[in-house]
């Protein structure tokens, strides 16, 4: 059994194409340089019917907003169970991502803690982001 | 933005004046439209109504789980057009609600749709298919649209992102997770006394609900409700019609629901979106229905997941923001004792089983008509009744007065 993959579209692949690359990439609008994820149509920020989002490289550090443990398996190709967590990136207030959290279950978590992003290579060229805690 | 606040001008002008409700079931053994047209007919009866006087039609027919099931009119979901058609009536009016707090939105179709004169009787249906196999399990291989920024990476399924906010809940606000075995216990209560649910003469105990196991922490099983099959109907018509029906109207004082915003991951609920936007839709309620959490005799919070109780407690007034679980805790809502808040008397969602929104308008109507038979409570005038959460949900506030 093997994990569902992402399957991009003309908006988001510039993002997994960077993403196979071990490269987090965020939409930015180009009509107000908000970061927005995912990207919809309109922006979320100004209301630009012609966001033109831009896939822009991250820092991929933020903190932990919320977590929760998934113990059964909804989707196949995940081991219960495991993290996950809600991050909020650096680059900008309330912008946020969730996905695993690579440290196992019992990693110890507060509001707040300082995470960095790692990557899951799902298959030859196709990998998704996920979080360490930050050293 | 928050829109409107503008006065509701057909506050008290449409009322529910009857109602039927298929036994609730996990599976039902019969095709689901087969149940839905009986209740419909039950329901059009029980009004003291013919089948023909039906000229409105109004439902949600969404199908609420996660698990890629094939959908098809009759069998999973039933639609309005479906209804009308197997009852032998070309409407006038026939509509579904598309969003979320279906059965508030439902219901505020059918008051738009009496109240301008498109139907003069309103026959609101929501019907429930529990399929066979794992309610949410899904089997994709690939995830596109939408659904490619979470599936992938593991965020799947309603009870991760219920689990997401209510650890927010918990963390910030030092709660217990033990405390909400008093929501749970409570539903059970509740709903172990109701010969339809499906969860009749089994209330649930504090010890059971701690062993139940945790399936996205700090969720654990009790705290979902379970799939089940079962179909309720409504009629709606004028105040003015209704006084010569032969049950007591209730009529509906205003209603309102709430939508997530944009720039969110699809499913993800952070819990200043939750408390925010619910608050958005409280002050909307209030302005819609002319009163305020005070009046309400009968607040029925919607309890899908647990921690819903808690939002909704604090979103419509009920509780400050973050104090929830002390006054849960406290033993504020059991319905049994004078000075506990009776949000859950209808035994919600946890006591009869996934009718989404069904229970709580149901024990408003019973109540507010006096048909609750032993159930009855004393001097039960407003009630309200949501569905879903605040943050994508509905209210409908009900009366048992015409001002």
């Amino acid at each position: 059994m093997t994990r569902p993959v992402p399957i991009p579209d003309e908006v988001s692949a510039p993002h997994w194409e960077a993403a196979a690359n071990h490269v987090l990439t965020i939409a930015r609008c180009s009509a107000c340089d908000s970061f927005t994820h995912p990207p919809g149509i309109i922006c979320g920020h100004c209301g630009s019917t012609s966001p033109v989002f831009t896939f822009t490289p991250v820092s991929g550090r933020g903190q932990v907003l919320a977590w929760t443990i998934a113990r059964q398996p909804f989707l196949p190709g995940f081991e219960t169970p495991y993290l996950l967590v809600d991050v909020e990136l650096e680059e900008q207030k309330d912008l946020r991502i969730v996905a695993r959290l690579l440290d196992g279950v019992d990693a110890e978590l507060e509001t707040g803690t300082r995470v960095e992003v790692a990557f899951e290579d799902l298959s030859d060229g196709v990998a998704v982001p996920a979080f360490r805690i930050a050293q | 933005m928050t829109g409107g606040t503008g006065s509701f001008t057909a506050r008290n002008k449409v009322a529910i004046v009857g109602y039927a409700q298929s036994q609730i079931v996990r599976h039902a053994d019969r095709p689901l439209g087969a149940i839905a047209i009986e209740t419909a007919r039950s329901a059009i009866s029980d009004a003291g109504l013919k089948v023909e006087q039906v000229d409105g039609f109004v439902a949600s027919s969404m199908f609420p789980n996660a698990g890629g099931h094939a959908i098809e009119d009759g069998r999973s979901i039933v639609t309005t057009d479906w209804m009308a058609q197997n009852l032998g009536v070309s409407p006038r009016y026939s509509a579904g609600f598309q969003g979320y707090g279906q059965l508030p939105g439902s219901v505020g179709m059918a008051v738009n749709a009496v109240a301008s004169g498109a139907a003069e009787y309103v026959l609101l249906h929501r019907a429930l298919h529990n399929p066979k196999g794992r309610y949410n399990a899904n089997p994709m291989t690939e995830a596109g649209g939408p659904m490619q920024w979470t599936a992938p990476l593991g965020f799947f399924g309603p009870v991760s992102t219920i689990g997401l906010t209510y650890n927010e809940y918990l963390q910030r606000y030092g709660a217990k997770r033990e405390t909400m075995a008093h929501v749970v216990v409570e539903a059970r209560k509740n709903g172990s006394r109701l010969p339809w649910s499906y969860w009749r003469d089994k209330p649930l105990t504090v010890e059971e609900y701690l062993d139940a196991p945790l399936v996205s922490d700090p969720i654990c099983r009790l705290d979902c409700d379970i799939p089940v099959s079962g179909v309720a109907c409504f009629v709606l018509t004028t105040a003015e019609r209704a006084r010569d029906l032969p049950h007591p109207p209730v009529y509906i004082s205003g209603f309102a629901g709430s939508q997530p915003p944009m720039r969110r991951l699809p499913t993800h609920w952070p819990l200043d979106d939750m408390i925010d936007l619910g608050v958005g839709l409280a002050d909307r309620l209030w302005s819609s229905a002319g009163l305020g959490p005070k009046d309400v005799d009968l607040p029925q919070l919607y309890d899908g997941f647990s921690p819903f109780i808690y939002f909704w407690l604090e979103t419509l007034g009920f509780c400050e923001r973050g104090t929830a679980h002390e006054f849960v805790e406290a033993g504020g809502i059991d319905s049994d004792s004078r000075h506990g808040l009776p949000i859950l008397s209808s035994g919600g969602a946890l006591g009869n089983g996934r009718m989404h929104g069904v229970p709580q308008m149901l024990e408003c109507y019973l109540q507010l008509s006096c048909r609750a038979g032993a159930r009855q409570r004393e001097g039960a005038t407003v009630g309200l009744a949501c569905h879903a959460s605040p943050n994508l949900g509905g209210v409908v506030v009900y009366s048992s007065e015409p001002s």
